[in-house]
Order: structure tokens, then sequence, then C-alpha cells
């Protein structure tokens, strides 16, 4: 555990800090929103409570302990999380599919890369061609095509199933909870 | 409990546009037939388990696809070599070779340099490399999910039984029997 002269520097050190420098650094800021947003439980509109509560009674049986009710609710909210995240990722690759990318393609990175191609069309050993549009270079068949989107996505993908492992194991964690429980008051 | 109830309080199954309905609903059916849940619960994993068994028959599709999607690419490498780099001649036998089955200038450059079409692959293969290896981390990670579901449903069942053998036995502990009176008054007489 940190000291207090230790909080108190990590405290000062984190206030004089303006946040990412590199563009790398800013880019994965720019994720953090988005991957919040999957990190916060449930919204408290009256649908979502309801279908909560559908799902908390269906899970908990006939039991009426008031701990067993909490559990089940918890692991409701859980398993509704869970569908969502499934669901967000599903969206994610269909928009793949759709359009051909989940976000404008950046043609060259740093300016050394489009420099050193630029030496290699001066050369002849290159094509400057058109910018790329990623709808065009996506397969027109099945399986080609959800294949390709699926790879297009999958960095995207994997960061989601984080979210998804911790929603299992909520629920999980409830639902042994909730068999701990039953019966026993 | 039937799958039906089930789907009535949960929404419908993330299915990808390209995907069948019908063949989801087979799938679950038939690991409902195999597993046979007995409770809400049980049925709660059994549809779990029927989510993460089509992810990853997803992801393993998706896995030769992006190999076959990369051929024309891995050609055009293996040709550039060949070609002392030059992109466009490389582009053009490449395409021409892919375009018309039965070209076979390929395979004669190829076994020149003593390669056959199996270099192609390869190529393919470290081409789609990262994105192989983070399907492969997802797939790893799905099939773990989906065991500890299946023994998830062994714990419910073990573990709801043992639950009403303990209430069971503490109501018959509780529940004073009363005296045989006969065989007292037998006695003390």
């Amino acid at each position: 555990m940190a000291s207090e002269r230790q909080t108190e520097a990590n405290r000062r050190n984190a206030g004089s800090s303006a946040g990412p420098r590199s563009v790398a650094g800013k880019k994965r800021a720019a994720h953090n929103a988005y991957r919040h947003g999957l990190s916060l439980s449930l919204g408290s509109s009256a649908a979502v409570a309801r279908q909560v509560d559908k799902l908390s009674r269906k899970i908990a049986g006939n039991a009426k302990s008031e701990i067993v009710l909490r559990y089940a609710r918890d692991a409701a909210k859980a398993e509704l999380e869970l569908e969502r995240i499934r669901k967000v990722k599903v969206a994610l690759v269909e928009r793949v599919l759709v359009f051909g990318a989940l976000g404008p393609t950046v043609r060259f990175g740093p300016v050394t890369k489009a420099l050193r191609h630029l030496k290699l069309v001066i050369a002849g050993k290159a094509m400057l061609g058109e910018p790329i549009d990623p709808l065009a270079t996506l397969p027109s068949e099945e399986p080609e095509r959800s294949a390709e989107a699926m790879r297009r996505a999958v960095p995207d993908l994997i960061r989601l199933d984080r979210y998804e492992g911790r929603a299992v194991r909520r629920r999980d964690h409830a639902i042994k909870r909730t068999i701990n429980n039953r019966l026993s008051k | 409990m039937s799958g039906e109830s089930l789907t009535k309080t949960l929404s419908k199954p993330a299915l990808l546009m390209t995907e069948s309905k019908q063949d989801y609903q087979a799938l679950q059916a038939s690991l409902e037939h195999e597993i046979m849940p007995r409770s809400f619960v049980e049925s709660m994993y059994v549809a779990d388990i029927a989510a993460l068994t089509w992810e990853i028959l997803r992801l393993r599709r998706c896995k030769s696809g992006i190999i076959n999607n990369a051929f024309d690419k891995a050609l055009q490498n293996l040709l550039r070599s060949y070609f002392d780099f030059n992109y466009i001649a490389a582009q053009d036998l490449a395409r021409r070779w892919f375009a018309d089955p039965t070209a076979k200038e390929v395979a004669e450059l190829l076994r020149r340099v003593r390669l056959d079409e199996f270099a192609i692959e390869a190529e393919a293969v470290r081409l789609s490399s990262s994105a192989l290896e983070l399907i492969d981390r997802m797939l790893s990670a799905y099939e773990s999910r989906r065991n500890k579901a299946l023994r998830s449903i062994e714990v419910y069942r073990v573990g709801f039984a043992k639950t009403v053998r303990e209430s069971s036995d503490r109501v018959l502990q509780e529940i004073r029997v009363p005296k045989l009176g006969y065989r007292a008054n037998k006695v003390s007489a």
C-alpha cells in the first residue's frame, strides 16, 4: 500500500499532467468514453427495469428471501449486459459489412512512411493510385465478405471481450450466491 | 423448462445479417435436447452455450476466409521478389493467374525457383497472422467460457440438490417427533 507521502506525490504529478501527448496516446484516449460507456451498468429506463425485474423473478424461482432476490437481480443485470455487449459486437461487424470500415481509413501514417511510398512511386516500383475506398476492397461474395469484415473489426472486438468476460463472471457469481442462499432461509 | 419461455424473457440472439436464424435455432434446440435443462437458470446457461458455440463457429469460418482473402496479396508479394520488386508486373501476373484457372505461368515461375503453390498459402498465413492471432485469442476465451458454462450447469444441479437436502435435514431435525406413549407406559408399568 502506498504511503501518505507517495499518495501526495502521485496526486501532485497527476495534477501537472495534461493527458497523452503522442498521436498514439491521444488515439487510445479517444476510445475511453466508448469503453467506459460499456463498463457502465444498464440504463435506468422503465423498460430496462421491467426487463431486469422479469428476469430476476425467473432466476429466483419461488424464493421470497430478500438476499436471494438481490442476488437474482444482480444475475439478471449481468445477463442483460452480456446480451448488450454481444449485440454491440455484431453491430460493429455489420457496420464493416455495410461501410467497409469502422472509421475513416488513414492512407499514410507518419510522414516518413508517405515519403518512402513516394520514393517507390518515383522509382516505378509502386503506384500512387486513388485513395482506397474500404467498401470497394471488401469481397463481394460470402463467406469471404464476412471474413474480411471480421478481420477489419477484430481489434475493436477484442477490446469488448474484456467487458464480456466481466459480465459473465458477475452473472456466475450472482447465480452461485442465489443457489447458496436459496432454501437456506 | 422449455426454451420457449426463455426466449420470451431474453431478446433475440445476436446474429449477423448474413447468418441464418433457423440454423441458430436448430443449434439451440439440439443443445437443449442433449442437456435437458431442468430450471430457468439451466436454460439460461444452455442459451449462453448456444451463443458461445455460434461465435466459435463464426470465428473458425472467418479464419479460413481471412487466409483465402490474403491469397491475392500473397502471390503478389512472391512475384514481387521474382520480378525484382516490380509492383506493377507482379500485380498484373497475379490478377491474370487468379482470373484464368488455366494459366500456368505462375506455377512455372515458382517451380523455376524451387517453390510450389504451398508457398502462396504460407505467405497468405504470414500476412494474416496478426488478425489470426487476435481471433485465436477470442476463440480460446470463448472455448473456456463455454466449458465454464457447462460446468456451471453441473454445479447448479449439485448445489441445488445439496440445498434441498440440507433444508430437508434441518426441517427433520427441528420437528419434534412425539414419543411413543404406548412403549413409555409399558416400561414404567
